[in-house]
């Protein structure tokens, strides 16, 4: 006790990391996000797509590498199958591959370049994870449909870039709370 | 019973965001001591619960200075599940710590996660339902255990990995006295039968009095006291406002031996203060 008063070196450690928190935060999200899919009304012809915003939150939140955004992109195009309103549900799982392939690649680039506490992160994977999603689930229709190129070009994608527009602000409004739920006692996990 | 279950060498921590909880700890915990842990709110205790089953610092993360030594190895770069086959650790919050549907399963839980092989498993779930007084409830829902016999279970799934140490972090705080003792007399039974070093860290220690053998008690994140309980008693009395952690027999017994300048035996029950109390007192010397 007669060092007390005596300072010591002190050795910094972070908390241990989660190792499997991705996959419950993954799915509970998924399934929120089938919920919404199934339920939420169609707006002057538009309705946002809440899978992709949900996956775009999750892949935003944990960094996953780009096989588990596979992964998550193959489960979240076999969730919208069921509730699909479209001529070729399956095409679904392609789409939501790309997309889920696009938030992870778009959060890595922006890790990369220090843009991790960037405010409107979110919108930007939200964005281009439903602009590519989109656009490769209309192309995936032309073709089963066989429809002529600017049918595609003129009235698809810019249905495809209105949805994107509201899947960013989607994910943009629901990425703090969220975060605040499931990484709540990050950095003060005591008692 | 020289050798140390546990050992705190220069021990500093903080939790991430926080103050330091503990400073320059250093104690022993004897190999096959009954130890318990007092001392007020916030003194420590339950860090210093985690820290010996390395989950401070390793899993909380945060700073730490010195070392934590579980029979007689660092806990330094093991993994907490490791250190887990060694030192089973039962917090408070013992219904967070219950993960499966039945019985049987929540002890298998862990034996399965550590590759035991499935009769080994059945085995030992077995032998620690009957150690803990539930016998044959395997495949009982928990929802039809009650409230002790969740606890019960939560100790026999920490037995069942057998481990050499065992930490309770206020088992009975949730419990009335009754429940209370029956956890302690089956905890002591158990402590006797399987020649284990018990770790609990109780604020009520009057439960505790007939078993313990030695106590270390905290004060604002330091070692106000530690040894046999005798002594580390004697030790904290000298400490006025330490006074009522000690047992309320002991809080007599050490007031009166020193009002009186006299000895008296160490009590462990009420009859045994009565039974000394009524030869010197009554009708005796200091009548």
């Amino acid at each position: 006790m007669d060092m007390d008063n005596e300072q010591p070196e002190f050795i910094e450690l972070p908390a241990a990391k989660d190792s499997h928190r991705w996959v419950a935060v993954t799915a509970l999200l998924l399934a929120i996000g089938v919920i919404l899919h199934t339920i939420s009304p169609n707006i002057g012809g538009v309705t946002p797509n809440w899978t992709i915003a949900m996956y775009s939150i999750t892949i935003g939140l944990t960094n996953p590498s780009l096989s588990r955004a596979l992964g998550i992109g193959f489960i979240a195009g076999l969730t919208i199958v069921p509730s699909s309103k479209s001529a070729f549900p399956l095409g679904n799982v392609a789409s939501e591959i790309c997309g889920a392939l696009t938030a992870a690649i778009l959060v890595k680039a922006m890790f990369y370049m220090g843009l991790r506490d960037f405010r409107f992160r979110p919108f930007i994977t939200g964005f281009f994870a439903t602009v590519v999603s989109g656009g490769v689930f209309t192309f995936i229709l032309k073709i089963i449909l066989n429809l002529p190129l600017n049918v595609w070009t003129n009235a698809m994608l810019p249905v495809v870039m209105v949805v994107g527009g509201l899947n960013g602000v989607i994910t943009q409004a629901l990425f703090a709370p969220v975060q605040k739920l499931f990484f709540m006692q990050e950095g003060k996990r005591h008692e | 019973m020289n050798e140390t279950a546990i050992k705190f060498t220069n021990f500093h921590y903080g939790y991430i965001n926080s103050d330091i909880i503990l400073h320059n700890i250093n104690l022993d915990v004897r190999k096959g001591s009954f130890t318990i842990i007092s001392g007020p709110s916030g003194a420590g205790k339950t860090t210093l619960c985690k820290a010996m089953a390395g989950i401070i610092p390793y899993y909380y993360g945060g700073r730490y200075a010195g070392d934590v030594e579980v029979l007689g190895v660092t806990t330094k770069g093991k993994r907490v599940s490791d250190l887990a086959m060694r030192i089973g650790l039962m917090l408070d919050d013992y219904e967070s710590q219950l993960v499966s549907l039945t019985a049987g399963e929540e002890i298998a839980f862990s034996l399965l996660n550590h590759g035991f092989a499935a009769e080994e498993v059945e085995a030992r779930t077995k032998q620690v339902l009957m150690d803990v007084g539930l016998p044959g409830r395997e495949n009982y829902q928990l929802d039809e255990l009650s409230g002790g016999q969740r606890q019960r279970l939560l100790l026999a799934s920490v037995l069942a990995v057998h481990p050499e140490v065992l930490v309770l972090d206020e088992p009975v705080s949730a419990m009335d006295p009754d429940g209370a003792n029956a956890l302690y007399k089956l905890l002591y039974k158990i402590y006797k039968e399987y020649n284990m070093t018990v770790v609990v860290v109780e604020h009520n220690i009057n439960f505790l009095l007939p078993y313990v053998t030695d106590m270390i008690v905290m004060n604002k994140g330091r070692v106000a006291a530690q040894g046999f309980f005798e002594e580390a008693a004697a030790m904290t009395y000298a400490i006025p406002e330490l006074r009522r952690n000690l047992p309320e027999l002991w809080q007599v017994k050490l007031n009166l031996e020193q009002r009186f300048g006299i000895s008296l035996r160490a009590w462990r029950k009420e009859a045994e203060a009565l039974e000394e109390l009524k030869e010197k007192f009554v009708g005796g010397a200091l009548g």
